[in-house]
C-alpha cells in the first residue's frame, strides 16, 4: 500500500504538493522551491518509507528547532493511518478553539486581536508568524497574563537580540580603513622605493556610551521587572553600558550585570539595594549621580537613557536642575516612560514637567515594540 | 528505513562516526538535491564532524571556512599577493614588455591567493565538501554574500571576470546559534537539528572510539554528563567533553569511577568555574547515588 493512502490523494505529487499546502495553514513558512524539491527528492525514492518520508520533508521545510513540533503533528496528521475524512474538519475545530482562547485571553488584557487598527498594523509588519506574537509585541507589559509571560520572554529575548546586533555596529564602526600614504613611504624606506607593507589608517572608533537610569519605585512596579529585563540583555551585549536604579537612592548596578543568568543578577540585586518599591525621589537621585558619576561616565559621545514614569514625591525643581546638568553633558537624554502608552495620557505630573523641557526626546517604554524603537533614537545621535 | 540510507549507516559507521537514521537521511538528501545543509544545535554534539565524514566517505577534499566576526570578503573569497605583485614589477621594470603586458602579468593566477571559497569554486577534479563553520559568529554582511554564493555558485574577480564552478561543491554550514540566521539563508538550505545523542548512542561512540575501557564504568560515565547536561549549567557537556573525560580516565588508569576521582578529574566536562561550583555544591556522590540506583 503507498504511502499516499491515508491522504486521499491518488499520487505522490498531489499528496506532497497537499502536504505544502496543508503546513502553509499551520504557519510555517513553505515555499513553492520547497515543494518542488520535495517533489524532487520523492521521485528520487525518498518517499518509500514513512520514516525516511519524514525527515526529508522536515529537513525541506522547518528552518529552526522551535517548528519541529508543529511539523510532527501535520505531518502524522497528514500521512497518519488514523487519518480519516473528517480529521482535517477536527483539526481545524480544535485549532479554531485555541485560537479563540489566546483572543478571548488577550481581550481580557484590554486588547482585541481582531481590532481593525490593529490588523492593519499586522499586515504591513509581518506576513508569517502568529497574530498571537504580533500582539504580545504590542502589549503593555503591565497586562500580561500570566499564562503569555514565557511566550513574551521568548519573543523579547529574540527581538532583542536581533536589535543588540544591529546596535553594535551603529555603536562602534570597525570599517579597516583606507592606505595611509604618507605612513606607508615612511614604514618603507628600509626597502628602498618600494612599499611592500602597507599601513592603513583606520577610522577613529566612535565608542557610544548609554547610560541607563531605571527608576524601580513603588509606580514602576509592573514594569521595573521588564525594563530590568531589557537593560540586562543590553548589557550582554553591548560593552558600553553604564547602569542604574533608583528610587529615594541611587544605585550603580553595572557589575551585577555581568552574571551570566539574570536570576543571579536578580537574587544578588535585591540583597544590594534596600529601596525596590519605595518612595521616589528622582531629583535627589540624579543629583547624586551628577555629584558621584556624571564626572566620569557622561562625555560627548554618551547617550543617557531615562526610565522613569516621573511621578515624584520629592522637588520637582531639582529635578529640573539636575536634568539640565546631565544634558550638558551628554550628547542625547531620552526619556522613556511607560505611561506614555497608555490612551489619553498627559505628562502633567510635576516631575514630568519639569524634566520635558530639558529632554530631547520623550517616548513611551510600555511594551516591547515601543523598546524597540529605541534602535531608531540611537541611530541619529 | 530505505536501503540507501542504511547502506550510508553503515558506511559511516565502518568511518568511525555514528549516525542515527534522520541525519542519514538528511545527508543522503543534500547529496542527491545538491543543495547546502545547515546543521544547528549546542556545541560538542558532532556537526563539524558529520562534515569532515561526509568528506572521507565521498573521498573528496574538505576545505574549511571558519567563521568569525568581522570575517571579511579578502579572507573568505581570494587576495592579491601584494608583496610578489611588487618584486614582479620591480623585477621587469627594465624588461621589454609594454604596460599592458605587465599589468597582464601581476594580474595572473599565480598572483592569486586562493581562501576557502575561491578553493572551492575552483576544485578540479571532483566536487569538494565546503564546511562553512560556526556561521552565526560572522556579521550579517557577509552573511548576504553567501546567499548569492550559495545560490549561482560563481565568483566575481574584477581582473579576472567570473569564475563559475566546474562542479557544485558540497556545502555543509553549522551554527551554534548564538544569533538567529537569516531567513534568506535558511530558505535556501536543508535544515537539521543535532542534540545530545541519547544514552544507547553515546555508549556506542565511547565503545567505538575507546574499545578498551570498562562497560561498566563507560557506562556510569556516560549517565553522569547526562545527568550533568540535566542541570541548568551555563554550559553543557557535548560528547566531545564526555570523549575527554573517558581518555582522563585511561591515561591515569583509573578502575574505579569514584566521586573522589570525579572531583579532581570535573575539568574534562565542565568548563566554567560556576559550573564546576554548581555541581560540587549539589553533591557529587549524590548524583552519582542517583545513577547507581
Amino acid at each position: 500500500m503507498p504511502l499516499f493512502h491515508f491522504t486521499n490523494h491518488d499520487s505522490y505529487d498531489e499528496a506532497i504538493t497537499g502536504f505544502a499546502d496543508y503546513c502553509r495553514e499551520h504557519e510555517l513558512a513553505v515555499g513553492l522551491s520547497h515543494t518542488q524539491e520535495a517533489l524532487l527528492a520523492a521521485q528520487s525514492g525518498f518517499a518509500n518509507d514513512l520514516a525516511t518520508l519524514k525527515y526529508t520533508l522536515r529537513a525541506l521545510f522547518c528552518t529552526c528547532e522551535e517548528e519541529n513540533p508543529a511539523f510532527d503533528k501535520c505531518f502524522d496528521v497528514y500521512w497518519g493511518k488514523r487519518k480519516h475524512e473528517y480529521a482535517h474538519k477536527i483539526n481545524n475545530q480544535s485549532r479554531s478553539n485555541v485560537t479563540k482562547k489566546a483572543n478571548a485571553s488577550l481581550v481580557m488584557m484590554g486588547f482585541n486581536p481582531n481590532g481593525k487598527e490593529t490588523e492593519k498594523e499586522e499586515e504591513a509588519k509581518n506576513i508569517t508568524g502568529s497574530s498571537r506574537i504580533e500582539s504580545l509585541k504590542k502589549t503593555d507589559f503591565s497586562k500580561v497574563a500570566a499564562i503569555d509571560s514565557p511566550l513574551l520572554d521568548e519573543v523579547a529575548e529574540k527581538l532583542l537580540r536581533q536589535l543588540n546586533h544591529r546596535l553594535k555596529r551603529k555603536l562602534e564602526s570597525t570599517k579597516k580603513g583606507k592606505v595611509d600614504i604618507r605612513k606607508t613611504i615612511r614604514n618603507n624606506l628600509s626597502n628602498g622605493d618600494a612599499l611592500i607593507e602597507l599601513s592603513r589608517r583606520n577610522r577613529k572608533l566612535e565608542k557610544y556610551r548609554l547610560i541607563l537610569l531605571l527608576d524601580v519605585s513603588g509606580s514602576m512596579d509592573k514594569y521595573s521587572f521588564f525594563l530590568l529585563k531589557f537593560i540586562w540583555s543590553l548589557k550582554s551585549n553591548l560593552k558600553n553600558i553604564e547602569a542604574f536604579v533608583f528610587s529615594s537612592k541611587l544605585i550603580r548596578i553595572t557589575e551585577l550585570l555581568h552574571q551570566h543568568q539574570l536570576d543571579e543578577t536578580l537574587w544578588q540585586m535585591s540583597h544590594q539595594t534596600d529601596n525596590w518599591s519605595s518612595g521616589t525621589k528622582i531629583g535627589e537621585c540624579l543629583q547624586e549621580f551628577n555629584q558621584q558619576y556624571a564626572k566620569r561616565i557622561l562625555n560627548g559621545k554618551s547617550i543617557t537613557i531615562v526610565l522613569s514614569d516621573g511621578l515624584d514625591n520629592g522637588d520637582a525643581d531639582l529635578l529640573g536642575k539636575e536634568l539640565h546638568k546631565i544634558k550638558l553633558r551628554t550628547s542625547k537624554l531620552i526619556w522613556l516612560n511607560p505611561l506614555k502608552g497608555m490612551q489619553g495620557y498627559q505628562p502633567i505630573a510635576k516631575g514630568m514637567q519639569a524634566a520635558l523641557p530639558e529632554v530631547d526626546q520623550f517616548a513611551s517604554a510600555h511594551n516591547l515594540e515601543s523598546l524597540l524603537q529605541l534602535e531608531n533614537m540611537l541611530a541619529h545621535v | 528505513m530505505i536501503p540507501d540510507v542504511a547502506q550510508l549507516i553503515e558506511r559511516l559507521n565502518e568511518l568511525g562516526y555514528i549516525v542515527e537514521e534522520e541525519l542519514a537521511t538528511v545527508l543522503l538528501l543534500a547529496l542527491k538535491l545538491e543543495k547546502p545543509l545547515l546543521l544547528e544545535g549546542p556545541p560538542g554534539v558532532g556537526k563539524t564532524e558529520a562534515a569532515h565524514i561526509l568528506a572521507s566517505h565521498l573521498d573528496t577534499e574538505l576545505i574549511r571556512l571558519q567563521c568569525y566576526e568581522g570575517l571579511d570578503v579578502n579572507t573568505a573569497i581570494y587576495e592579491w599577493n601584494y608583496q610578489k605583485q611588487l618584486l614582479s614589477i620591480k623585477i621587469n621594470e627594465h624588461a621589454d614588455l609594454s604596460a599592458r603586458e605587465k599589468e597582464e602579468q601581476i594580474f595572473g593566477e599565480e598572483y592569486l591567493l586562493k581562501r576557502p571559497l575561491l578553493q572551492a569554486i575552483t576544485a578540479i577534479e571532483k566536487p569538494p565538501v565546503l564546511l562553512i563553520d560556526e556561521v552565526d559568529r560572522a556579521d550579517e554582511e557577509f552573511e548576504a554574500f553567501l546567499l548569492e554564493l550559495l545560490s549561482a555558485f560563481q565568483i566575481t574577480i574584477p581582473e579576472m571576470g567570473t569564475i563559475k564552478a566546474q562542479h557544485r561543491p558540497i556545502v555543509v554550514l553549522t551554527s551554534n546559534r548564538t544569533r538567529e540566521l537569516s531567513d534568506a539563508l535558511k530558505r535556501r538550505c536543508l535544515y537539521h537539528w543535532i542534540t545530545y545523542p541519547n544514552f544507547d548512542k553515546e555508549i556506542r561512540i565511547v565503545r567505538k572510539r575507546f574499545p578498551e575501557i570498562n562497560e561498566e564504568i563507560a557506562r556510569q560515565l556516560v549517565a553522569f554528563v547526562e545527568e550533568l547536561r540535566k542541570m541548568n549549567l551555563q554550559k553543557s557537556p557535548g560528547i566531545a567533553e564526555t570523549l575527554d573525560w573517558i581518555q582522563s580516565l585511561l591515561a591515569l588508569q583509573t578502575d574505579t569511577f569514584s566521586a573522589e576521582y570525579i572531583e579532581k578529574t570535573l575539568g574534562c566536562v565542565l568548563k566554567s568555574d560556576h559550573d564546576i561550583h554548581a555541581v560540587k555544591n549539589q553533591g557529587v556522590e549524590q548524583i552519582l547515588e542517583e545513577i547507581k540506583s
